[in-house]
Formats: C-alpha cells, sequence, structure tokens
C-alpha cells in the first residue's frame, strides 16, 4: 500500500526486493497473502476518492486483505471467466448481478473490488469499478459466498466464488468515473504485470539453484558437459527476463505515463522464458525433480504448477496481446527510429528514482523509450567493435537487434488503420518478434548501466548468452558463440550458488 | 495388445492429405482440448500451387526445403509442415499460410504470437503424425509397429528399475511390445516437455502392467505427478505405434482458440481509441 496512505510501499522496483524472499519459497503464498491486495485495491489508489482510500487503508492496515474480482477477458480461462453485471438504480447507487467461481481470497476478503459490467454494449466503456464492503453486503443480503475451488496450480491459495444476487451498492462504490473500469484496469495492470514477472524469476531462481545442486552434489569433479548448455543458458534467461522487468518497474516510477506497451511485453515474455526455463531444467535434475515436496529437489515440480496459475496462461498473453498489437503502427510510425533515449537514471544501476503515483499511470501514449534505448546502445557499441572478443559480439548482436526493428517497422507499418483489422494473425505475430526485441532491448541497457560494483554483470559473457538465445527464439542470423562465455556464466551460477546467493541482477544473499 | 490409454485424449485421426477431416480435429479440441492427426507424406501434394504460394505457406521452412536436393525428403519435409500447418490451422480457425510455424532454441516447434495451442511433430517411415493442445504441452512419438528395441542392450538406458523388473518377467514378445510402447511414450513425454533424448529415459518411468491407466512413475516405481498428464498408445495406419503425452495446466482454458477472438475488445478498443481519437472510444 502506497507510503503516501499510511502503507511502505514507495517504488515499485524496491516492493518486488522485499517480495523475492517469499516468491523464492512459495509463489502461491507470495499472491495469497501479499501482492493480490495490492492488485485489487490499485484502482483505490489510482482513482478513488479520499474517503474509499482511507477505507481500504483502514481494511489494509488492519491486517484485511482485498480481493479483485476481474471482468471476463477474451479467451477467459477459470480465473478470468464470467463477471458481474451492475445496474443503476434509480435513488442511485447499482444493483449486481451474476457468478463467478474462481476468484482468490473471496472467502477472506474484507474488501472487494470489482470490475463490474455497467454497459451491456461492447465497448470500452462498459465496465466500472466498485469498491465493495463484504461484511455490509451480507448483512443487508444478495451475497453468497460459494464454495472453495480447488486448483492444479497455487494449491495453497483459497480461490472460491461469489454469487450476487440484486444486491444493492450504495453510490459510494463506485471508483473513479462510470464507464472507467477498463481504463482502470490497462492503468493498473501494468504495475501488476511487471510485479507478476519479477517476482516469478525469483520463483525460478530457487529452480535454477536445485539444479544446480543436482548437478554439482556428491561430484568431485566439474560439471558435467552436457548440463553446461542448461545451466549457463537458463541463468542467462533469468537475468534478461530480470532486465526486462526491472527496467519495467523503474519505468514506472520515471516515466509512469509512458511505460504501457513496455509492461505488456515484460509479461508477455518472461512467463513463457520461465516456462520452458523450468523445462530445461528438468533435464538436469532428472529423476531428483520428482522429489516432490523437497526442500532440495521439490521447487521444480512446485513451480510447474503454480507458474501457469500465476500468468493466466494463454488469456494472460493475449491480454497483453490487446494493448502491444494496436499500438504497433502508432509505434513504427511515430516511436522507432525517431524517439529520444530515455532518461539515464532508468538504466543506471542504484539510480535514484520518483516514488510511483499510481494516478500518473498512463496508457497508449505512442512511444517506445526503450526501442530507443536500444538503438543508442547499438551504436555506442559499434564505435568499440575494434576492441573485438566478447564486446565485437556484442556489438553485432546489438546490431542484428537493430534490424530486427528496422524489419518490424516496414511490416508494422503496413498494418491497416481502425481496429477491425487487428483480427489478422500477422500482426500477433509481429508482437511476439516486437516483445521479444524488447527484452535484447533491455538486456544490452543493464549491461550498459552497470558501475562496475558487479564485475559478472559489468563483463559482457551474460548478455552475449542472453541476446543469442534471445535472437535464437526470433530466428534471426547471430554471431556464434565465443568459446568462453558459457564458461564464465556457468561459473559465476556456480559461485552464486556456493555463496548462497540469489540468480537475479542483485545476487541477493539467501535466506537459508 | 490393448493399451490402458487416458480418456482425456482424443483418439487419433487419420487426414488423407489437405483435405482433412478437420472439422474432426476441431471438435476434438472443443471436446477434450487436444487433437491428433496422423497421415501419410504421400498423401500430399509435391508441389502446391505456384512457387510464390509455396514459399508463402511454407515461411521461415522455405529455405530449409529450397535447399534440400532430394525429392523425397523434400516432399516428406514439406508434408510434414503441411500435416503441422492444417492441423493447428483447424484449431485457430485461419489458413494454413497465415501461421509464423517456428522453433524455441530446443527444436520444438510453436507457432509464433498464438499460445493457444501447443504442438508436437513426429515422423518414421512414411507415417507422419502432429498432436495439438490447448491445455497445455503435448508430445507425440511414433515407431514401426514391427521394429525391435533389444530389452537386453537397451534396458540399462530406458528402463528403470521397476520397468526392468516388470519386463524381464515377461517373455520375448512381450519384452519387445513393452519396450516399443516405452520407448514411444518417453519421447512423448520428453519431447512434450522441449527436451527430446537430452532427458535421460531412465530417471522416470511407466508401469507396464495392464491393470490401470498409464501414468508417470518415479524410478522406484511410485506415481510421480499429481494427474495433469495424459498418456496413451495407439495401432495406427495398420504397422505403426503412435504414443502421445498431454499435460494439463489446470487452468480450464476457453474452448474458443481463434485467432480471430483472442484480443480482448474492450482493450483493443481502449487503446485504439487513444491513439486515434477518430475513432469511436473513451475520447
Amino acid at each position: 500500500m502506497p507510503a503516501e496512505f499510511g502503507g511502505r510501499l514507495t517504488r515499485a522496483d524496491l516492493l518486488v526486493k522485499v517480495l523475492r524472499p517469499v516468491f523464492r519459497r512459495d509463489l502461491a503464498l507470495g499472491f495469497g497473502s501479499g501482492i493480490t491486495s495490492l492488485f485489487a485495491t490499485s484502482a483505490v489508489w489510482a482513482a478513488g476518492s479520499t474517503a474509499q482510500r482511507r477505507a481500504t487503508a483502514d481494511v489494509l492496515l488492519g491486517g484485511g486483505r482485498a480481493s479483485i474480482v476481474h471482468h471476463e477477458l477474451a479467451h477467459a480461462n477459470a480465473i478470468l471467466r464470467d463477471e458481474f453485471a451492475a445496474t443503476p438504480l434509480a435513488g442511485g447507487g447499482f444493483s449486481l448481478n451474476g457468478r463467478k467461481d474462481v476468484i482468490i481470497n473471496a472467502a477472506r476478503a474484507q474488501a472487494y473490488v470489482v470490475y463490474a459490467r455497467t454497459d451491456r454494449a461492447r465497448s470500452p466503456l462498459s465496465h466500472s469499478v466498485l469498491l465493495l464492503d463484504p461484511a455490509e453486503l451480507t448483512a443487508a443480503g444478495g451475497l453468497a459466498r460459494l464454495p472453495r475451488v480447488p486448483t492444479a496450480g497455487m494449491r495453497g491459495s483459497l480461490f472460491s466464488g461469489l454469487q450476487f444476487t440484486d444486491c444493492e451498492v450504495p453510490e459510494g462504490s463506485l471508483v473513479g468515473r462510470v464507464g472507467e473500469g477498463v481504463a482502470l484496469a490497462l492503468r493498473t495492470y501494468q504495475v501488476n504485470r511487471c510485479v507478476i514477472s519479477a517476482t516469478a524469476v525469483a520463483a525460478a531462481g530457487t529452480v535454477l539453484h536445485s539444479a544446480v545442486r543436482a548437478a554439482t552434489t556428491g561430484r568431485s569433479r566439474p560439471v558435467a558437459r552436457r548440463f553446461h548448455k542448461p545451466l549457463a543458458g537458463v541463468f542467462a534467461d533469468l537475468l534478461a527476463c530480470d532486465s526486462m522487468a526491472t527496467v519495467a518497474l523503474r519505468a514506472l516510477s520515471l516515466l509512469p505515463d509512458r511505460t504501457h506497451v513496455l509492461a505488456a511485453a515484460v509479461k508477455y515474455v518472461v512467463p513463457d522464458l520461465l516456462r520452458e526455463s523450468l523445462e530445461e531444467l528438468a533435464a538436469v535434475l532428472g529423476s531428483r525433480g520428482y522429489q516432490h515436496g523437497t526442500p532440495e529437489y521439490g521447487a521444480l515440480d512446485k513451480l510447474s504448477r503454480d507458474l501457469p496459475v500465476a500468468g493466466l496462461g494463454h488469456a494472460g498473453t493475449a491480454a497483453c496481446q490487446a494493448v502491444i498489437v494496436p499500438q504497433l503502427r502508432a509505434l513504427a510510425e511515430r516511436a522507432w527510429f525517431k524517439e529520444e533515449e530515455p532518461p539515464s537514471e532508468l538504466l543506471r544501476s542504484g539510480a535514484g528514482l520518483p516514488h510511483l503515483d499510481y494516478r500518473l499511470l498512463g496508457i497508449a501514449d505512442g512511444g517506445d523509450f526503450l526501442a530507443a534505448s536500444l538503438v543508442g546502445s547499438a551504436a555506442r557499441l559499434a564505435e568499440v567493435r575494434g576492441v573485438g572478443g566478447q564486446l565485437a559480439v556484442l556489438a553485432d548482436l546489438a546490431e542484428a537487434f537493430v534490424t530486427e526493428l528496422r524489419a518490424l517497422r516496414e511490416q508494422c507499418r503496413a498494418i491497416p488503420q481502425g481496429a477491425a483489422a487487428l483480427a489478422d494473425p500477422a500482426w500477433c505475430v509481429l508482437s511476439d518478434r516486437y516483445a521479444l526485441v524488447l527484452a535484447a532491448a533491455a538486456v544490452l541497457g543493464t549491461w550498459e548501466g552497470q558501475d562496475g560494483a558487479e564485475p559478472f554483470l559489468a563483463s559482457p559473457a551474460w548478455a552475449v548468452l542472453a541476446l543469442t538465445r534471445i535472437g535464437g527464439r526470433l530466428g534471426i542470423p547471430v554471431p556464434e558463440l565465443p568459446d568462453d562465455c558459457l564458461g564464465q556464466v556457468l561459473e559465476e551460477l556456480v559461485r552464486r550458488y556456493r555463496a548462497g546467493r540469489s540468480c537475479d541482477l542483485d545476487a541477493t544473499e539467501l535466506a537459508q | 495388445m490393448t493399451w490402458h490409454n487416458s480418456p482425456l485424449l482424443s483418439v487419433p485421426v487419420h487426414a488423407a492429405g489437405p483435405g482433412g477431416p478437420w472439422a474432426e480435429v476441431a471438435a476434438g479440441m472443443t471436446r477434450g482440448g487436444n487433437a491428433c492427426v496422423y497421415t501419410t507424406w504421400q498423401e500430399w501434394p509435391a508441389e502446391p500451387g505456384s512457387a510464390t504460394a509455396l514459399r508463402i505457406l511454407l515461411g521461415r521452412d522455405w529455405a530449409r526445403y529450397r535447399d534440400t536436393a532430394d525429392a523425397t525428403t523434400r516432399h516428406r519435409f514439406l508434408a510434414s509442415r503441411l500435416a503441422i500447418r492444417y492441423t493447428a490451422a483447424a484449431a485457430l480457425g485461419c489458413g494454413p499460410a497465415e501461421l509464423d510455424l517456428s522453433y524455441k532454441p530446443g527444436g520444438r516447434p510453436y507457432l509464433r504470437g498464438f499460445d493457444q495451442i501447443d504442438l508436437s511433430l513426429t515422423h518414421t517411415d512414411d507415417l507422419i503424425a502432429v498432436g495439438i493442445s490447448r491445455n497445455g504441452r503435448i508430445g507425440v512419438d511414433t515407431e514401426p509397429a514391427d521394429r525391435r528395441l533389444s530389452f537386453e542392450l537397451l534396458q540399462d538406458q530406458v528402463c528403470t528399475a521397476a520397468e526392468r523388473a516388470e519386463l524381464a518377467a515377461l517373455g520375448e514378445r512381450g519384452q519387445n511390445a513393452g519396450m516399443l510402447r516405452l520407448w514411444t511414450l518417453k519421447e512423448a513425454y520428453t519431447k512434450a516437455l522441449g527436451l527430446g533424448l537430452r532427458m535421460g529415459f531412465a530417471e522416470f518411468g511407466f508401469a507396464t502392467a495392464t491393470g490401470g491407466e498409464t501414468g508417470l512413475l518415479t524410478p522406484d516405481g511410485s506415481p510421480a505427478t499429481h494427474g495433469e498428464w495424459a498418456f496413451g498408445t495407439y495401432p495406427v495406419a495398420g504397422r505403426y505405434l503412435l504414443s502421445v503425452a498431454c499435460h494439463d495446466a489446470g487452468l480450464d482454458t476457453s474452448r474458443d482458440s481463434s485467432v480471430t477472438t483472442m484480443l480482448d475488445e474492450g482493450f483493443v478498443g481502449m487503446v485504439s481509441a487513444l491513439l486515434d481519437p477518430a475513432l469511436p472510444g473513451p475520447a
């Protein structure tokens, strides 16, 4: 909860640092007892009245929880399926109706933030946000709590349903304006998207640690050769995911009205990369991966189940594509190769930032500061290409992604104007490529932003490996991986494992 | 021999070339969330349409097709890619040329931009099989039914201790059949994980007795999953064995996997209207 209203939240990137120890242990615990309340109340911090903020602050400061009740999105799965309808009443307020079966913490929240349909027409103004007090509604009648629903992932979280039947809610429940629901979802989800991705990186780090444990325990010789690529590769992928998420988390503070498309790209790329990381590590863990519930090797099984629930699967991905696809044409025409690079504080490790202010979060600004950063990185690297070695390879990689961005610009300019045309499958393909280019841009920006305090992060090996792998996903030509890259990244990984340090940009000392 | 296949799997369907039956594939996807198609490469045209049309149809696989000198190899490659495209297009409600068939670093094929379905490809001799799922990862593997996998030679690499013990008690014929089934199941499972042979086959197992549904086991024979995997082994086309491994991430995904409905109208409408005030919307 934001410091301004009595909580301790100042910046989203710092929030993640505080939350990561919990997520390293248990993603479901982090969701159920932590970030769900923030996700739910974010609309109140963004657009609520003074009274609503005070009431919400009282709930959270009193140790209570808030639950978010999503509206139904395209291709909805169980968590995003169904929604509530709110009909305006003659004397003010709304009458709520509907049933939704899978809501996290529905049975134990002291506040519901409901994205309810207030207009039957399918339009961007169809939904409104309501802040509800379950105790009041239960007393007044019209609210029924439905039984707990078991889920395959995040089994420790409590999902259950709610049913409203002609349930009258007061006028003061409305957060923001009537019809502002979709806009508020888009504005606040960008924080959630970055936080989910960044905390999931921490959870995946635990699996990587267990894989290093499997590859080194009871072995006096170095790690078996066949495990070099999956271990170092996954470590590089985690650093790439963390780079992307961290840039976006920092941007939420520094450039709150310009982070929308990046936040969607983060959530599009990171869960997918992490899912593949887990699969790659399954080969290293072998039969140990089936030692469910053990502290040494149980993380793979648990996170493999929890991650799809946290990321919401295809429906979660498609919700991000729905943000990216309609911006592609504008980005190609107005932003790429034209926009200025972002302020240096964005990428410089340790640089101070303003507080996160939910009221300032903007959407669809049509800009792209990270693409500008990519072009800048490539230009600076080109100047030092002559140094040779890994630096020259890094310069070539940067150039390859700039070439890809140029190709994207040509193809995105050809997208016809108007939303009706966006159903063409080709644009979803472009959004995938674009999101991967942004991941590459974040890796380069993060590498450039190192102050040298962490020699491993300041040296190019991890960035070269991460970019080579992203390039492989894009199917673009990439230079051959220098011989010493895998070894250097693996050495750092084993060092961090032995020293009990996390597999992200922070190399945090782990709670053992 | 009958295997105890999971009822959650759609039974493999024969597709006689571009004609399908794709409606049956789409129905399987709607019903159970997965579908499997088998075909032979001779059932697909060697050169469908003009060179330009073929180039568009094959996308990033075009270069490999063009650079393959041997006509039979080229035809087989083309047929396998078309089989994937037609099968996926049936689930996604689009044309086979509209998809960007790409490959993950480990070699797993996927459809760029469309994570509503996962897919897997396998081929041996004349047979090609494609599995698709909207519930999670899927892997398929096929072998000629008469292929001999020597239990004596391969048991240490392929079998867990529990599997070795069960197979050792069988006669030679039972061992052969059991080994082939295990091999295809293990291939299907590791392909579903995107690992193929990088995952040691003796690191996990399946029950070889015919009692109960096929399930994943740890090397010591205890259950390795919580029921989220479905397995099946089917005799197809008279002389092949086809195994399917399908994961369910438990999200209860939408039955609609069409590319035309996946972008949320509210989100798209809002973003489009903000970028172009001429459009109807909040501006």
